[in-house]
């Protein structure tokens, strides 16, 4: 609404460098290091971090009670059967695995898009990506019925000599999570190495100046160090940034290369990887609204951030509802039978309703408000929205899997899916250890990197016409 | 080791201490911390004799028993408590039942393939046969390390040429039943035979005559239990024997009517009420089945017609090409109307106000039936009034079809024929007027089956001692005062007749498990030898029978060994040259319908586990009954007119009632129910049935009286509460065909209008588009496989260059019946595990071949479409292309594996399969405990553990074995030397199994038939298993009947 009549607004450029301001005037280096070291170096614990703690520690014992049990007894303590043989497990699987790409996205493809705006986020985006991806390889392994013999699925030269059957997009799986997690671990380390280092120069206690001092790596601030850190992060984005593609498109094609109807078609890659974003960012927008609110960031996570975030949701969203458009297009367009009754299935089948819960939640509630600065810009609007969006996406997957599986070709065969408590128990269980995960993460490390926000400072700037001359 | 078989050395002992003993069955526990504290301070002498006297306590008895329950009855023999302790170590190193079976003591002959010597691993096939109340079935079974294991028709019997049933193939499970009755028993207390044997004759030699002892038996298929009863009544006359088959009593077929129809002679075959095709329940099925369905296989030479008038929804109704509903009570009157139109004379039908339809219906059936002299057959139903059979047979006789189509001979199944509702009359007034002194049940449960206007559980009390033999502690067997464990018919010897009169000789397969004892020993118990086996009563019956035999060659034990080894006497089938005269004229009254508005409650025995015999049967309680896929319940079966009528929906419960008896039952739908009647099953909630059957479904025996067997006119309504069943198939009642693109009619099954329609699974076509179009089945050429040339790799070559052999599989869905005796049989074969009610109604039932039924048409009167789906063995399989680590595989042959040891269980498979014929063990489904389980299974086969994907391998076991067969033959494998457990199952012959590389064998021959078509071939799946469209032979007068047909066909 109203954006074409937005004039320039003077605080929103930085007079010193006439770019757009990420961060809020008035910041110095001794100040962000000082607002963020703080935050870890306290040895007073807020006590709403204990609550939100005890109850996401109370959903990650609730995960392990699920998972005992699960091995106990068997994946049939779940809702899946014939037909639907693929539940929760497989749907919690593609949720996490998306949410985590938004944080790989902001820390590799906008740092080689020289985004500056992506460094006060990429940090806890990236820890986001990192806890998502332990919650979504949770389930591969979970899902499967013998879970003691899952390492069958790596390609290990065992005595045995059998090795995977490499056609399999399963076996696909396999290498992209694990790369994915082990890129994602590392650069994310790496981006921290310079803050740990800051970490260790300012604690107090032994122990901390200790651990802080292991991890930083011997890290001194040296040139050397620094030009070593900037090309090794330029090389780990360039690895990570075809990840941000390929890893959602792998995970497709557990759908796309089936025959099932509903799954057999070649818009999944782009539009999964969309939905990925979609929801990865709606993640992001989830953990920043609170904790800029609870750790007084305002200054350093700003209403741009939030704005850009809904922007980048705007333009995702619409090529996932594209997606939706061409499925609903070739299934009439194809004019093959079992492509269009499993589409007509979906929107009016038994299962129908969540297909129209995922259509409100995905296209009709953020489409239509996306476009609004003023929205964009209203915290709780966008928290709550961040929780719509990924309620759809999980409903996304829920149409996909479950409502495809429950009618296919054979109509002697069809079935239906109820989801039993363990089935919840554990859905919910992730999200507790994810929480856990995370409030750990902001309680120990530095959630916001002052290295990289304090280039952001018109002090790091250096004045155009002096980067000429020096330009060699 | 089986301490009960030195039973027969037993002395008799003293008469049964009943008061002494009743007081001891009190008393605390024993532990062994008390032993140790009675046994403190005794030494050496002493110490014996405080041993002795310590076993001697009631606590150390009952502390025996928990250890030791097979035992337990020999502990309570004084002379054979010594033995036990010396065998006792012994079988703790045996570790329970696994290492105790052997051979039955008497000689017993193997069938065809006979090793010298036993051979491990190497099975033995034995002749034998299953005695069924309505005419045994000639089995073939097979034995490995004498432990029997897999059940089948005998294929060189002429009756069943192999076929069987699922009811026979359950009786395996049957056998090996962990929750049979282990000891003879007395008061709960355990006892020897000899004592009861001594007690019983003590008893019977003291009345002199047989005053006050009356004998309550199932119906007696045997003929050398009738010999010894008739033995037994001439030394005693004033001995009563009452009969009663709970299913059976008051039809025609257990008084004394010998009937054999011959589908296969006939062009159309009439069915009132008869329900010759969904099983064993009607006399001769399996010879019905197989010439019915032989005239349906070649349709370009000509096919037979049936007509079904029937009150409830069987598969013979949906095999039939024209079906009429009737309300039962509607039937005799139609018969009626039938034969007086044929010109039957002394016919009165009564006065009914017919609709058109039905009419129309009757006015062509007669046309037909008179442009047909000779070759029609109507068979009456079982369940029905006796005049539908005199009319029926006063049809078939003013026909000219007596003597070709329908025979009749004085001969029976049954050798004492009896009317045995009256014979339980009786007995119930004896026992009231307190004439019973005792009361023997020889495999009979009436406390469970008794007509409930007799109020049998009261009359049993006035029985001074009743005595129970059966296979468990069952309703009857818990209040009875002695309870004898009795051997199953795998267990022990006797004899039987088929259907054609054929006696077959029942051999044991193996000792009895438990001990037990059958009819004949406790008859044997009254006559001059008390001890004489079974094995010697049956042989006195029969070799004279053979020595006469000329048929039978050699001297009279080869001749006994022929038996034997056949499994049957040549020559002893009922002559069906000697017509016994039929008349053509009736003289009976046909009973008048009742009102349309009343409620007519329609009694049928349970498709599979009948009278309740087989509650307890884990298969069976499973496998989906035809037309409805319910398993593990029996409900109220009605049309959805009437599930309207009353407003409740499926699972609701409603309250039945029938003269004071009431009953409440789950609500299920049966498509092409008649309407304001409702179906319910006998045979289900058992108290006693074991841990499989009690429980489960509700108990009809508490609606059926006497004076209405068959259907009843009661009362129904809605009663608070939900009762969940178990249906296993896509619910038809929620899905209405109007749903998708308002295709079809709203009164549809949308999965049937799907599957006929735009998916080409189900194709067929009358007599006359058959005859104008033979290609029918491949019209249009969206449902045809896509060329081979669509891809961009090699495809395999599976050519006769490449490979000897290409396995495939072609049913003939004109000849399957839906009988789901293939499904029996793979279970048997495959040591596939039951899951249980819960997990089968969530859908995880592990069947590896389901028959999919398909509804056409309106709801209220569907034709149905039984498809059997198992792997389809696709060449190129969908499901391996997935699977991650490659535990789904194909071999050269065609095969499509699962190798069960690399199975991880991602379950990737089962989804990408499009005929979702995978199953998967979500739980762990398989027993690994119970020793008797182990007996039974396939050594072949392996158990699938939890978390393992399985299916359907064209019992690749099978092809295995014939393949190092004809290896060590240097031979290739002979078309039909490999017949895979449905296929051999099969009574219609409907599935053949082969090589189609080999050009001459009769699956190519098959599938280069113009019928032959693949199921959703468009997704170039290149199934082996191919099935051959239908062919209705319809009347081109009852044609046009609008409900029948619907727009859709493939």
């Amino acid at each position: 609404m109203a954006t074409s009549e937005v004039k320039i607004d003077e605080q929103r450029i930085d007079p010193a460098t006439g770019e757009y301001r990420v961060i809020t005037p008035g910041q110095t280096f001794r100040g962000v290091t000082e607002k963020i070291t703080r935050l870890v170096l306290t040895p007073h614990t807020p006590l709403g971090w204990f609550a939100i703690f005890g109850i996401a520690g109370a959903g990650a014992t609730m995960l392990m009670v699920a998972v005992v049990w699960l091995f106990l007894k068997g994946v049939g303590i779940w809702a899946i059967s014939q037909p639907v043989a693929w539940g929760f497990a497989i749907i919690n699987f593609v949720w996490w695995i998306g949410i985590g790409h938004a944080g790989t996205l902001i820390s590799a493809i906008l740092l080689l898009f020289k985004q500056g705006w992506r460094n006060s986020i990429n940090r806890f985006a990236e820890a986001m990506t990192i806890f998502a991806v332990v919650c979504a390889g949770l389930f591969p392994l979970l899902h499967v019925g013998r879970p003691w013999l899952g390492y069958w699925l790596l390609p290990l030269p065992l005595t045995m000599d059998v090795w995977p059957q490499f056609r399999s997009p399963l076996m696909w799986d396999c290498f992209a999570v694990s790369t994915y997690a082990t890129i994602s671990v590392v650069f994310w380390y790496l981006g921290m190495i310079p803050d740990l280092a800051t970490m260790r120069d300012r604690s107090k206690t032994r122990l901390s100046q200790y651990v802080y001092g292991m991890l930083a790596m011997g890290w001194r601030g040296s040139v050397r160090h620094w030009a070593r850190y900037e090309t090794a992060s330029l090389l780990l984005a360039g690895l990570a940034t075809p990840l941000v593609l390929s890893v959602h498109t792998v995970i497709s094609f557990d759908f796309a290369v089936a025959v099932l109807p509903g799954w057999h078609t070649t818009i999944f890659p782009p539009y999964f990887v969309a939905g990925a974003i979609y929801s990865g960012f709606a993640m992001v927008l989830s953990l920043a609204i609170p904790l800029r609110k609870f750790y007084h960031l305002e200054h350093l996570v700003t209403l741009r951030h939030i704005d850009n975030c809904g922007k980048v949701m705007l333009a995702t969203g619409f090529i996932v509802a594209y997606g939706y458009g061409m499925e609903a297009f070739m299934a009439w367009y194809s004019a093959d039978h079992w492509e269009a009754f499993t589409f007509w299935n979906r929107a009016f089948g038994p299962m129908g309703w969540s297909y129209w819960v995922l259509i409100t939640c995905n296209l009709a509630i953020p489409l239509t408000t996306l476009w609004s600065r003023k929205l964009r810009r209203n915290m709780l609007f966008m928290f709550i929205l961040s929780i719509i969006v990924n309620t759809g996406m999980w409903f996304e997957r829920f149409v996909i899997i479950v409502t495809s599986l429950s009618r296919d070709f054979l109509p002697s065969s069809w079935g239906t899916y109820r989801a039993t408590k363990w089935d919840y128990m554990t859905y919910f269980g992730t999200v507790g250890l994810f929480v856990f995960l995370f409030l750990l993460f902001v309680r120990f490390l530095p959630m916001i990197p002052m290295s990289e926000v304090r280039t952001m400072l018109p002090g790091a700037k250096i004045k155009p016409k002096v980067a000429a001359e020096a330009g060699d | 080791m089986n301490p009960a078989a030195n039973n027969a050395e037993d002395p008799m002992g003293n008469a049964v201490k009943n008061e002494k003993d009743m007081a001891t069955t009190s008393g605390t526990p024993m532990t062994l911390a008390q032993v140790r504290k009675d046994l403190k301070g005794t030494r050496g002498k002493k110490f014996w004799r405080s041993l002795d006297e310590l076993a001697d306590t009631p606590e150390f008895r009952a502390a025996v028993e928990k250890e030791f329950p097979t035992a337990a009855q020999e502990w309570v023999d004084p002379v054979s408590r010594r033995s036990f302790l010396k065998v006792m170590g012994a079988s703790l190193a045996l570790a329970g039942l696994a290492g105790c079976t052997k051979q039955p003591e008497e000689k017993i002959y193997p069938y065809v393939k006979a090793p010298e010597d036993l051979v491990l691993g190497e099975p033995m096939y034995f002749a034998t046969a299953h005695p069924f109340p309505t005419g045994a079935v000639p089995l073939l079974v097979k034995s490995s390390e004498f432990r029997p294991i897999k059940i089948d028709g005998n294929p060189e019997h002429a009756y069943n040429k192999g076929g069987s049933d699922p009811l026979s193939q359950g009786t395996l499970l049957a056998m090996y039943d962990p929750d049979r009755s282990q000891h003879v028993r007395y008061r709960g207390e355990n006892r020897s035979w000899g004592e009861f044997v001594e007690a019983f004759r003590g008893k019977v030699a003291s009345t002199k005559d047989g005053t006050g002892i009356y004998f309550l038996s199932a119906t007696i298929t045997s003929p050398t239990l009738a010999r010894q009863w008739k033995a037994v009544q001439a030394q005693y006359p004033k001995a009563k024997l009452v009969q009663y088959e709970p299913a059976l009593a008051g039809t025609w077929a257990e008084q004394g009517i010998n009937v054999q129809f011959d589908t296969g002679a006939a062009d159309i075959l009439v069915s009132l009420d008869a329900d010759f095709i969904s099983g064993a329940a009607y006399p001769g099925f399996h010879r019905l089945v197989r010439d019915y369905a032989n005239r349906r296989k070649h349709p370009e030479k000509g096919m037979n017609r049936l007509y079904a008038v029937e009150s409830s929804t069987t598969t013979t109704g949906m095999k039939a090409e024209h079906r009429l509903l009737l309300r039962a009570s509607e039937i005799p009157a139609f018969t009626a109307e039938l034969a007086k139109a044929v010109g039957v004379t002394g016919v009165n039908p009564p006065a009914y106000d017919w609709t058109g339809e039905q009419k129309a219906y009757l006015a062509a059936l007669v046309k037909d039936l008179k442009a047909n002299p000779g070759k029609s057959v109507l068979m009456p139903g079982l369940y029905q009034d006796r005049s539908v059979y005199d009319l029926a047979m006063a049809i078939n006789a003013l026909l000219g079809n007596i003597g070709k189509t329908a025979f009749v001979s004085r001969d029976t199944v049954n050798p004492i024929p009896s009317d045995q509702l009256a014979g339980i009359k009786s007995l119930v007034a004896d026992l009231k007027a307190g004439k019973v002194d005792w009361l023997v049940m020889l495999d009979s449960n009436p406390i469970y089956t008794a007509p409930a206007d007799l109020d049998f559980p009261t009359a049993f009390n006035k029985a001074k001692v009743a005595v129970h033999l059966g296979s468990h502690l069952d309703e009857t067997g818990q209040i009875a005062h002695w309870h004898i464990n009795s051997a199953h018919y795998l267990e022990s010897w006797s004899d039987c007749r088929a259907y054609d009169g054929t006696v077959s000789i029942v051999q044991p397969m193996i000792a009895p498990l438990y001990g037990g004892k059958s009819a004949h020993d406790v008859l044997q118990s009254l006559l001059n030898e008390p001890m004489l086996s079974a094995y010697e009563t049956v042989r006195a019956t029969w070799l004279p029978v053979i020595k006469k035999n000329e048929k039978v060659p050699g001297d009279v034990e080869m001749g006994w060994r022929k038996v034997l080894h056949d499994g049957w006497i040549e020559g002893t089938a009922f002559d069906k040259t000697a017509k016994a005269t039929v008349e053509t004229a009736f003289h009976g009254t046909v009973p008048a319908p009742a009102s349309r508005d009343a409620l007519e409650i329609i009694f049928r025995p349970e498709p599979h586990v009948y009278d309740g015999r087989w509650a307890n049967v884990g298969w069976l309680q499973e496998i989906p009954r035809p037309v409805t896929n319910l398993s593990w319940d029996n409900g109220a079966l009605m049309p959805g007119a009437l599930i309207t009528r009353l407003n409740v929906v499926e699972e609701d419960i409603v309250e039945m009632s029938v003269g004071g008896g009431k009953v409440k039952a789950p609500v299920v739908a049966m498509p092409g129910h008649p309407q304001n009647s409702v179906t319910v099953y006998l045979g289900y909630g058992r108290e006693f049935a074991g841990r499989v059957g009690s429980g489960m479904g509700f108990n009809a025996y508490l609606i059926r009286n006497t004076w209405a067997p068959f259907y009843a006119t009661g009362s129904i309504g809605k009663v608070p509460g939900k009762w969940g069943v178990a249906i296993t198939k896509s619910h038809y009642q929620d899905h209405r065909g109007k749903e998708f693109g308002q295709q079809g009619n709203g009164d549809n099954s949308l999965e049937g209008d799907e599957a006929l329609g735009p998916r080409g699974i189900i194709r067929y076509a009358t007599m006359e588009e058959f005859k104008s179009n033979p290609d029918f089945a491949h019209e249009g050429v969206r449902y045809d496989t896509p060329s081979k040339d669509t891809t961009l790799f090699p495809n395999w070559d599976y050519s006769k260059q490449a490979t000897e052999n290409a396995w495939a599989m072609s049913i003939d869905m004109n000849s399957c019946v839906g009988c789901n005796a293939c499904i029996a049989s793979c279970y048997a074969e495959n040591n596939i595990a039951v899951v249980g009610k819960q997990q089968a109604r969530i859908g995880r039932i592990m069947q590896w071949i389901r028959i999919d039924t398909y509804f056409e048409g309106d709801l209220a009167a569907p034709r149905a479409h039984m498809q059997p789906m198992l792997c389809q063995q696709c060449e190129d399989a969908p499901c391996e292309l997935v699977c991650p680590v490659g535990a789904t595989l194909h071999t050269p042959e065609g095969l499509n594996m699962m190798v069960y040891n690399r199975c991880v269980g991602t379950r990737f498979c089962s989804n990408n399969c499009p005929y979702k014929v995978r199953r998967f063990n979500f739980l762990l489904y398989s027993d690994y405990d119970t020793p008797s389980l182990k007996l039974m299974r396939n050594p072949d086969v392996t158990v699938r553990s939890r978390g393992v994907m399985e299916k359907c391998s064209y019992c690749v076991q099978r092809i295995q074995e014939a393949k190092i067969k004809a290896d060590k033959e240097n031979r290739p494998i002979r078309d039909g030397e490999i017949v895979t457990a449905c296929q051999q199952a099969c009574p219609a012959d409907a599935i053949v199994f082969g090589n189609k590389n080999d050009k001459t064998s009769r699956v190519s021959k098959l599938r280069e038939n113009q019928r032959n078509y693949q199921v959703i071939a468009d997704q170039n799946t290149r199934p082996r298993t191919t099935y051959m469209a239908e062919v209705l032979n319809l009347n081109p007068e009852l044609e046009e009947t609008p409900e029948e047909f619907s727009p859709a066909k493939g």
